[in-house]
């Protein structure tokens, strides 16, 4: 008995499309994932990001390449002073940064809100990012440590 | 029926992730309801409605569910109100409702509430603890020493420790156990009203929890102690689990503060077993069991003289021949497979005796080492066959000792020969000069050279590898941040395993290893691990030695599984090796007790020269430290525990390495008591899996993955 050749395909104004790579399943590609839930302890060391790491090579999230745009949306239980950070790049296919340190998309910045208060920051604030990888930094200028918590979204 | 219950806290502020994570990955549905406040006159804001906490359509609404758990706890008996609220379904018995677990809850004789005090039951058995009268209504636990920080909030360190005993099952076992604490940091357990207790054991009580009929069932005690030397015992009427009639009161189950379950996210729940213990006394039956397993890292090393260990490389394989015997006939009986992950480049590249190749064939070694190290070796490989042991490749030759991508060249970097990428073959080591997706690839462009190279969803010809290969020789300079290199690396350690003897270098049908230094690499090699058949590995969340990447927040790349890490040996990494529960000249992390902080208020070491008691203060710490974290990993994290066992193991006695720990009757080196930490807390977790028949089994590394998929998604 001949084999047959399995193709995988949709329906697509009414034709058998075949899925390839520039063919993809219409699946609904607009959904937003969440990508982080975090609890930051918001203290004035230097580069911290929000996983609390002070490597400064380190990614707060990687992969990200398939989205426009990240939204972060936090809770902050102090107003104590606090600015934040991002940073962004782009990766070879292999993954590996194209090169070292980052690209500064946005300077450190004032983290608007008071006493438990919410706050939702889109990244980057105008345009489209598709970066591979961001690193998200907050220090505390003034008062006391507190707790920040964090949920990122992607958008494609 | 689909199992479901009903979670009630004050605020989201404080919610513990910990709690719904654990009950998404078990398949249990949950409701969340929270409490306005915190007296017994607060409103329960539900899906269905706002209602007063002693509404009778409450009562209804929580008729729907298994259980509803109470998650708010404190560490301050003087506070006057927290979870007042409850005070009423303490009188909801009847056999339509629900089963109410209450861990660690807050009933304090300090409670001014009236109407708290005026409805809770008369007939309840246990002490009101009294903040004026702590003496007269709970028992110090634990050697009665504080933390030096709350205890309730305590993560992979400063364990309290008890052997719990568990009397309808008849086990026993150590968990970390605190019914209740107080400013004074110090763990309590509770203090029973015989009178009352018994009464309500005379009383007929018919509900589904109530597995012996009666109104009130004594569910744990601390276990009496089994040697003479132990000298901390509990009067008859303390307990640490009661059921009055169908409300269970429970010790501490999850630190109250807002914990992130995610991928970065390391603090441990270690309190999650009094969690699962309540569910399936409340008849909660979840959709999915969750599989326990255990890893090694370096199932077969020797330290030579240059560490200054207790043993010679031959004791040290005379030990670890006897308690791989052990595991392995272990790992037979319960159905599990204990994943080693074999130090591979030994051959081409190291010839320490860390190095599994090395001890075994390098004939600088004594003869009787390297035949007692084979001993070991053969144990590993007909484990491997029968599916007790399976093995995988784990390297710390490369990358500057760090594995994967450990560093951003692999300098002085020796191939193994043969096969596709070995010598004498010249090979791409990096990736070509230009990179174009062939979709957008002009014709007649790349050079004749070019190669289509795929990782991920991302596909490119690669071209013009000039002084971007191998030469034919055998060592060059490695770099590591492309698939090229990723794939010589991981057929050299492929090679490596089937030379040793191994069928495979993938943990037989697991597909798995756990890698050195938890370094994964990155994208390129999680590529290269899925082309040599690889299904997952065990990783950091910061994959690389050099930290500039982070594994995908569902540790799940392309199908590629990502397996979390936590270390549960008795010393630290930088001691190299365990002196021992507690050895004052020890290093820094040389033993368990300096190693996770069990040390309270110098209770152990202040007494170690004469008290005997606190070995076995020490060892009951040490036990529900691992094994509390090797719990969270497989219901909170669906990770992986693992252990060094040379390193963990040179503590034990070598007259009967895998003897059961007997205090200061058997000794192992240095003169201190023997322990063997893969009997012990494998024994210790096989007591509390036999606790929880229907939320844990013993599996393997296949079904933690299997089940990642089915709730990671």
């Amino acid at each position: 008995m001949p084999l047959t050749p399995t193709l995988i395909g949709h329906i697509s104004q009414g034709d058998a499309r075949a899925v390839s790579r520039q063919n993809r399943l219409p699946v609904d590609a607009t959904a937003p994932d969440t990508l982080l839930v975090a609890t930051t302890t918001v203290t004035d060391a230097a580069n911290r990001d929000l996983l609390e790491s002070t490597s400064t090579e380190l990614p707060t999230l990687d992969g990200c390449m398939q989205y426009r745009k990240l939204v972060w949306f936090y809770f902050r239980a102090s107003d104590a002073a606090t600015t934040y950070r991002v940073l962004a790049r782009a990766t070879d296919h292999n993954g590996a940064p194209l090169g070292a340190g980052w690209q500064e998309i946005v300077p450190a910045t004032t983290l608007p809100g008071g006493a438990n208060s919410w706050g939702r920051i889109e990244i980057p604030s105008a345009g489209d990012g598709y970066y591979d990888q961001y690193r998200i930094e907050v220090r505390r200028t003034a008062g006391s440590s507190y707790t920040l918590t964090s949920k990122i979204v992607g958008v494609r | 029926m689909t199992p479901k219950v009903c979670l009630v806290m004050r605020q989201f502020g404080l919610f513990n992730r910990a709690w719904t994570q654990i009950l998404r990955n078990l398949g249990i549905d949950y409701t969340l309801c929270t409490a306005t406040g915190v007296s017994a006159g607060v409103n329960i804001q539900t899906p269905q409605g706002v209602l007063s906490a002693s509404n009778p359509d409450l009562r209804g609404y929580f008729r729907q569910f298994d259980a509803v758990i109470l998650c708010d706890n404190t560490n301050d008996l003087a506070a006057t109100s927290l979870i007042n609220y409850s005070v009423f379904w303490l009188r909801w018995n009847d056999t339509e409702d629900p089963a109410f677990l209450f861990f660690n809850p807050h009933f304090s004789a300090a409670i001014t509430d009236s109407a708290y005090n005026s409805n809770f039951p008369s007939d309840f058995p246990i002490v009101r603890p009294d903040p004026s009268d702590i003496a007269g209504t709970l028992y110090p636990a634990d050697g009665g020493s504080a933390t030096s920080v709350d205890p309730l909030i305590q993560t992979a360190t400063r364990a309290r420790g008890m052997c719990v005993l568990f009397l309808a099952e008849n086990i026993r076992a150590h968990v970390q156990t605190i019914c209740n604490t107080h400013t004074n940091r110090i763990p309590y357990y509770w203090r029973l009203d015989t009178a009352k207790h018994s009464a309500l054991v005379s009383a007929a009580y018919t509900h589904r929890v109530a597995r012996n009929g009666r109104a009130g069932e004594i569910l744990a005690v601390p276990a009496p102690p089994t040697s003479s030397e132990d000298t901390e015992t509990y009067p008859t009427d303390c307990v640490v689990a009661y059921r009055y009639r169908n409300c269970f009161w429970l010790p501490h189950a999850m630190a109250r503060t807002p914990r992130a379950v995610n991928l970065w996210d390391a603090d441990v729940s270690p309190f999650v077993f009094w969690l699962l213990y309540g569910l399936q006394l409340a008849g909660v039956r979840p959709r999915y069991r969750l599989p326990v397993q255990i890893e090694t890292s370096r199932p077969l090393e020797a330290l030579d003289a240059s560490f200054n260990p207790p043993y010679s490389l031959r004791e040290q394989c005379d030990f670890l021949l006897a308690s791989w015997d052990w595991m392995r006939e272990f790992a037979r009986r319960k159905g599990t497979a204990i994943i080693g992950g074999v130090t591979t480049g030994g051959r081409d590249r190291n010839t320490s005796s860390r190095q599994h190749w090395a001890i075994l064939y390098n004939t600088s070694f004594p003869a009787e080492a390297r035949e007692a190290a084979m001993r070991v070796h053969q144990i590993l490989v007909a484990g491997h066959r029968e599916g007790t042991t399976p093995c995988g490749p784990h390297d710390y030759t490369i990358g500057g000792g760090d594995g994967l991508w450990g560093s951003a060249v692999s300098a002085g970097y020796i191939r193994h020969a043969g096969r596709q990428r070995g010598t004498p073959n010249d090979v791409p080591i990096a990736r070509g000069m230009y990179c174009v997706a062939p979709h957008v690839l002009p014709a007649d462009v790349a050079d004749r050279g070019a190669q289509t190279v795929q990782v991920g969803d991302i596909e490119m010809v690669e071209w013009d590898f000039t002084g971007r290969t191998s030469g034919t020789g055998t060592t060059f300079d490695l770099p590591m941040d492309n698939i090229h290199a990723a794939r010589m690396i991981i057929e050299g350690h492929i090679d490596e395993m089937l030379a040793l003897g191994f069928p495979d270098g993938y943990c037989a049908g697991h597909r798995y290893t756990n890698t050195a230094a938890n370094n994964s690499g990155g994208e390129c090699y999680w590529q290269a691990l899925k082309e040599f058949g690889f299904r997952g590995v065990r990783s950091s969340s910061n994959c690389t030695g050099i930290n500039i990447k982070r594994v995908p927040p569902n540790r799940i790349w392309h199908g590629f599984h990502l397996v979390g890490d936590e270390a549960v040996d008795n010393c630290s990494s930088g001691a190299v090796f365990s002196r021992g529960l507690y050895l004052p000249s020890a290093p820094s992390g040389g033993d368990a007790v300096r190693h996770y902080l069990l040390d309270h208020g110098s209770d152990i070491s202040a007494n170690w020269a004469t008290g005997q008691v606190a070995a076995w203060r020490a060892y009951r710490r040490l036990l529900c430290q691992t094994t509390g974290t090797w719990l969270h990993s497989a219901v909170v994290e669906l990770s992986s525990a693992y252990f060094h066992p040379n390193q963990s193991l040179m503590c034990v006695s070598l007259a009967d390495a895998v003897a059961p720990f007997e205090g200061w009757s058997r000794l192992g080196p240095y003169g201190t008591p023997h322990y063997n930490h893969a009997v012990e807390l494998l024994e210790n977790m096989d007591a509390v899996v036999r606790l929880l028949p229907e939320y844990l089994y013993w599996g393997t590394i296949t079904d933690v993955m299997d089940h990642r998929e089915r709730v990671m998604g």
